[in-house]
């Protein structure tokens, strides 16, 4: 019956993190006052650079080099048009999503039917370092070992990501200017932050964080190309749920992580659950899975009612979010 | 000291803005041959059996023509929808949660309605899709204008909760549940009775659908109702600046729950012309509209002669694409994505350029 549980509480961590990924990388975009709703299709485009590469080199850390500089140049597309060119940021995140899911099939499908084929990951070098570390003494420890302590590197990465950004944000010099210039980009001018370097550096280093969530997800999926679902199969979406929900806070985004992964990993454990413990929680089996799927988005339509309802000091929403900064207009 | 400054260009030229739009387009589809070079298709041939949408050499060429145009008429009605209230700088991101929520609710009405006559039935069905986006737009709106609450998200959340609803009622057998055919053991959404289908008028073996009489319709009465009437104007000056409308003594709030019941109402009617054309429902109903609906308002720029024409071309990229599918196995339909996509960013550049000019620094002082 404990295996259950330990196995639940893996699982929360090992099929959630890229949302964490997801999450801190569209945070450090936002807190810049950009809105990038192309989180799907930078993550599909990181996960499939990154796959391809690292599997002919057969090396994790190539592989996530690789995806953190292909979804940076998504991003340096997103910022370029945005910033540089003043394009609106709805559409352009938008059309990223669009296109970067639709590359991953153009290239999953033009490899697939080569005579090559696509890559396979078991049994390869990418595959091992991609494991589980074994933890000496905490590995061990009964039941909390499995469920916290035997992850693969990416896993501690993602938290370590965040707990930095979180940092970042709050003791350093550049983070507090990154903030100013989400609430306030004119104020922020004025004062000599250099605005469009500050954009550009934030979205390209988001940008490559979701590329590495996207890594994540398809060496978790086994490295395998199915023509009809994308490896990253809306984690993208709930990522930009998670932001809101997170409030803008990277520290705030790991908690919110476990918990958004708590449902995901509900609706896919719900029997197993229901089975183990069938007096006290049998009545799992009964809850629709969609609704455990659609329960990241309702939470955060509320969260996002409910906080505008509030005072508006309270929230981490940057100010300027969504609205492109154009000197001239001052 | 940075040497180059950007101007915004104070005339906008129509025919400036068309060139560069052209070349953005050529140089999109060169990206695409380059693409389909690499993996060995001749672009030619490829581009060739997409723009012919599989018409070229085929007995059934008339069952091309019904396709397209059943792709075409919702991401018409959609893109018309969205252009409305991108106008006043309401980012409806919403339209894939509108069209189901419509879609849903004009199958209500179908499935119950054997034996009613079918021009009834086909009114009730829009009716009852126009109603119920349209309040859920009102809802969003109403957010918006009291509390300022974010509508881009709001909208988002909206398209994912309504995705799973309709998954919902697609994959549970329940005894409440007529949305599913009786005679299938698995979960299978079932077929209109005959009174909720489209008709059409006969023109030889090709069936001119009065879905597609209506949007075309539409998109005169909404050329007509942003150009000529009060309301259109209103919506350009709440888009040009909420706070001019305000001191000009308009309602804003008033004109922003408005346009968005007509924008998600409009959706709606969507929804209900695309179930009773295709005669059932399903979770991919929406074929994307909601989302390239917004690509195809963005390239119009939103204006509603362009989206009429911007709406056939996209149709025939997605339907095109489709056909050629067919024929070569490496390319799925995405590839048609991939060069929307493409398309977007080359027309962003486009605009950019049309709009804006560099100049030196220097010459700027002087000027």
């Amino acid at each position: 019956m404990l295996d259950v549980l330990t196995l639940f509480l893996f699982n929360i961590i090992v099929y959630n993190i890229p949302l964490l990924y997801g999450t801190t990388g569209e945070i450090m975009i936002e807190k810049s006052g950009s809105l990038n709703l192309g989180v799907e299709g930078t993550m599909a485009i990181g996960a499939v650079a990154g796959y391809l590469v690292g599997a002919r080199c057969d090396n994790l850390f190539i592989a996530c080099v690789v995806s953190f500089i292909a979804s940076g140049l998504v991003g340096l597309l997103f910022s370029f048009l945005t910033v540089t060119l003043q394009a609106n940021q709805n559409v352009t995140g938008l059309t990223i999503t669009t296109f970067g899911v639709a590359f991953y099939y153009f290239v999953g499908n033009a490899l697939s039917n080569s005579p090559e084929g696509w890559p396979k990951l078991s049994g390869t070098r990418l595959d091992a370092q991609s494991q589980a570390i074994h933890i000496p003494g905490l590995s061990d420890i009964p039941f909390i070992g499995k469920a916290f302590f035997s992850h693969g590197i990416l896993v501690y990465a993602g938290i370590l990501i965040a707990v930095l950004m979180w940092l970042y944000f709050k003791k350093t010099v550049p983070g507090l200017k990154l903030r100013a210039i989400g609430e306030n980009p004119a104020a922020a001018d004025s004062l000599g932050v250099n605005v469009a370097l500050y954009k550009y550096a934030h979205i390209i280093v988001g940008s490559g964080i979701m590329g590495l969530g996207g890594l994540y997800m398809g060496l978790n999926m086994g490295g395998t190309f199915e023509g009809s679902n994308c490896w990253i199969n809306g984690y993208g979406w709930i990522s930009i749920a998670l932001v809101i929900f997170a409030n803008w806070s990277p520290a705030k985004a790991i908690l919110g992580t476990f918990l958004f992964g708590f449902f995901n990993t509900l609706r896919v454990q719900n029997a197993a659950l229901a089975y183990a413990f069938p007096n006290a929680l049998g009545w799992l089996t009964k809850i629709p899975s969609h609704f455990f799927s659609a329960l990241p988005f309702i939470i955060t339509l509320i969260v996002l009612i409910t906080s505008s309802l509030t005072a508006k000091g309270k929230s981490g929403e940057p100010q300027a979010i969504g609205r492109n900064y154009y000197r001239e207009d001052r | 000291m940075r040497r180059y400054h950007l101007v915004r260009r104070a005339d906008a030229k129509l025919n400036r803005t068309l060139i560069y739009y052209a070349i953005g387009l050529l140089v999109s589809l060169t990206i695409g041959a380059i693409l389909l070079w690499a993996l060995g298709i001749n672009p030619f041939q490829y581009y060739g059996k997409m723009l012919t949408i599989g018409l070229v050499g085929n007995k059934y060429g008339y069952k091309s023509i019904e396709g397209l145009l059943k792709v075409f008429v919702p991401l018409l009605i959609t893109s018309l929808a969205l252009s409305l209230s991108f106008k006043m700088r309401f980012w409806n991101i919403g339209g894939e949660g509108e069209f189901l929520i419509g879609a849903i609710c004009a199958s209500i009405v179908a499935f119950n309605s054997s034996g009613m006559p079918n021009f009834v039935t086909v009114v009730l069905m829009c009716l009852a899709a126009m109603i119920s986006s349209g309040i859920i737009g009102v809802a969003i709106a109403a957010l918006k204008v009291k509390f300022n609450t974010n509508e881009t998200l709001m909208t988002l959340m909206l398209n994912y909760i309504m995705l799973y609803v309709i998954r919902y009622i697609g994959d549970t057998k329940a005894d409440w549940n007529f949305f599913l055919r009786e005679d299938s053991e698995r979960p299978i959404f079932g077929s209109f009775p005959e009174s909720a289908m489209m008709g059409g008028i006969p023109l030889g073996k090709f069936k001119l659908l009065w879905a597609v009489i209506i949007a075309v319709l539409l998109t005169a009465i909404v050329y007509i109702y942003l150009k000529y009437t009060k309301h259109g104007y209103e919506i350009s000056v709440v888009g040009d600046s909420a706070a001019t409308a305000k001191y000009a003594g308009m309602g804003v709030g008033k004109i922003v729950l408005r346009t968005m019941f007509i924008s998600s109402a409009l959706i709606g009617l969507a929804a209900a012309l695309a179930v009773s054309s295709a005669g059932t429902i399903s979770d991919t109903i929406t074929n994307d509209v909601g989302w390239t609906g917004i690509i195809v308002a963005w390239l119009s720029k939103l204006s509603v002669p362009a989206v009429f024409v911007t709406a056939i071309l996209i149709s025939i990229l997605q339907y095109g694409c489709q056909a050629a599918a067919t024929q070569y196995p490496a390319i799925d339909v995405n590839f048609a994505d991939l060069l929307q996509g493409i398309i977007l960013f080359s027309v962003l550049v486009a605009d950019f350029a049309a709009n804006f000019r560099l100049i030196k620094k220097e010459d700027a002082k002087n000027a």
